[in-house]
């Protein structure tokens, strides 16, 4: 049985009858038992996973299975599985188990979806390595010295290496784009409020979506339209008019108009990044799109605005870690509130202790107009700036990170390298925008992305382009 | 440059305890720095991206019950309320 199919290849399987839901499973099991030890992709496993598919393989046959017909699909770890348990990676929550789906658990569990396990990242989704799991790193399945980009590391990871088919992971500066490239395969950061963050655990609620993982483009736009759409129970979802995304996914991009950002394909950008960058141009040119420099000034500045305004929203989110509604076992008994509090958040990790007091800092009195206010007008001027470009073109493209993957701990002990790793990714959040990682080339065994931006609620367009991106190339198959 | 007796300071009032200078005020401080340059962008009369919304576009105010297992679920719950320890 070939796990490398894709969901669309998957689902036509089925229903043919030449595999059953349960045949795929036990094989994706026995893939992750067998692998799983070197990627460290997931921190839990559904142990009724089996059980569940042979009920899907009943449903399939009386013709009642839904639309994923006992796929197997791997969640990041910080959206909730009922019953199951949602660490973010931190020791914090080391043993709180979900007491409800997100809405995008119940939208795939209702089409037959079997949730396979629970994906790593980096603790609470700051990070863009795995590096700042408090479980240990995922490694990257195309060398295992290098790291999986982050902060869904695992669920990159989880696909790219065929121990799911799918995966859903959280986008908050980048963190599904990101690793997608740094693993070669496929990531979308929607529109804002095009997927329901209901059952996220927030970090940065103003920027973030969760965002579909997979190894085609098709792939993704089938995870969508399950996904996808309003929510009564996160007000700042949209009403996407059940909008089907892999219809007409073929359309191509001959007349459509092409945005190259110069402040993100030029200074700073890895020679073979660059290279590649070049040629993904010039296949779209050959497609009929036709290519025009776009430049984004507020770009420098958007990292700095960006950690500014996470870093100011994850301290506020991050309060409600006090022992008392989460957290550990330790007695009440010898603590005043404060110290019981202190105690307790010395359990979280080097960077979200560093976020923590990054967000009571640059938003306090005295320091706000210089810090917080300020990020929040560069942010409104980055949007002013992409939405001017977005009337002359259709859709903006740049390589995804600019650097290729790098080694474990080479940028850990420095934060502004670090940070500086997602200078292409954070427009697309602080504006609200979709933005997709395609898989483009592999340079001497080392993943390289390119991500397309567009204009909002158009991520069917966007979809589209990326189809015709990814028919450009054929890649090698993932060496593991 | 912000000082680290400031930083000190904040980390307390986040309920934060320090127990690594390198990794929790060093680097912050380091951090901090990097946002100086805020100051270059050339902002200042920019107005702010405000959404506006209508009265009528937000949701009816009706009452929903929160789910009492939720709250039962809690640590300490002593069945009308949660144990905390004492304020000092």
């Amino acid at each position: 049985m070939n796990l490398r199919i894709s969901a669309l290849k998957y689902v036509e399987e089925i229903k043919n009858g030449n595999i059953t839901t349960e045949e795929f499973i036990s094989k994706t099991i026995e893939r992750i038992q067998k692998v799983d030890s070197k990627l460290h992709a997931y921190l839990s496993l559904n142990d009724k996973a089996i059980e569940q598919a042979r009920v899907v393989d009943k449903k399939i046959k009386s013709k009642d299975g839904g639309a994923c017909m006992g796929m197997p699909i791997s969640i990041k770890d910080n959206i909730c599985v009922k019953g199951t348990k949602t660490t973010c990676a931190s020791k914090m929550l080391e043993n709180f188990v979900s007491p409800y789906d997100a809405t995008v658990v119940s939208r795939l569990k209702e089409q037959d979806a079997i949730i396979v396990g629970k994906t790593n990242l980096d603790e609470f989704a700051m990070g863009f390595t795995t590096e700042f799991s408090a479980f240990g790193p995922s490694k990257n399945p195309w060398n295992t010295e290098y790291v999986p980009g982050g902060s869904s590391g695992g669920s990159a990871v989880a696909v790219s290496a065929l121990e799911c088919i799918a995966s859903l992971g959280s986008d908050t500066g980048g963190s599904v784009r990101n690793p997608a490239s740094f693993c070669s395969i496929v990531g979308l950061k929607p529109t804002y409020g095009l997927i329901s963050r209901y059952g996220l655990i927030s970090y940065s609620n103003s920027i973030e979506q969760i965002g579909p993982m997979a190894r085609t483009v098709e792939d993704v736009a089938f995870m969508l339209n399950i996904i996808a759409g309003i929510d009564s129970h996160d007000n700042t979802t949209v009403d996407n008019q059940k909008q089907d995304y892999l219809k007409e996914i073929d359309a191509g991009v001959n007349g459509k108009k092409i945005g190259i950002i110069k402040e993100m394909t030029q200074e700073g950008v890895d020679k073979q990044v660059s290279s590649a960058t070049n040629k993904a141009i010039s296949n779209f040119e050959k497609l009929g799109a036709s290519i025009e420099e776009i430049s984004l000034d507020m770009v420098k500045y958007s990292v700095a605005a960006y950690y500014t305004i996470t870093a100011t929203e994850a301290g506020s989110n991050l309060a409600r870690y006090d022992n008392l509604r989460y957290g550990y076992d330790f007695d009440l008994e010898g603590y005043e509130f404060n110290s019981y509090i202190s105690k307790a958040r010395r359990n979280f990790g080097p960077e979200v202790t560093r976020r923590m007091i990054l967000g009571g800092f640059v938003p306090s009195a005295g320091h706000a107009g210089r810090y917080f206010l300020k990020a929040m007008k560069v942010k409104s001027k980055l949007t002013s700036e992409i939405n001017e470009a977005l009337k002359k073109v259709d859709m903006l493209l740049s390589p995804t990170v600019p650097v290729l993957p790098f080694k474990f701990g080479e940028k850990i002990d420095d934060p502004i390298a670090l940070f500086l790793v997602d200078i292409n990714t954070v427009t697309a959040n602080l504006t609200g925008k979709p933005a997709i990682s395609v898989p483009f080339e592999i340079s001497n065994g080392l993943p390289i992305g390119i991500q397309l931006l567009g204009k909002p609620l158009h991520d069917k367009q966007l979809l589209q382009a990326a189809y015709a991106l990814q028919n450009t190339v054929k890649l090698p198959e993932v060496p593991i | 440059m912000v000082s680290k007796e400031e930083i000190e300071h904040i980390a307390k009032l986040m309920r934060i305890e320090i127990d690594d200078h390198i990794v929790h005020i060093d680097r912050v401080q380091k951090i901090i720095s990097y946002f100086d340059i805020l100051d270059k962008a050339n902002v200042e009369s920019e107005e702010l991206d405000v959404k506006e919304q209508t009265i009528e576009e937000l949701r009816d105010d009706k009452y929903i019950p929160y789910d009492e297992k939720l709250i039962q679920g809690l640590k300490n719950y002593k069945g009308s309320y949660i144990r905390a320890p004492k304020m000092s």
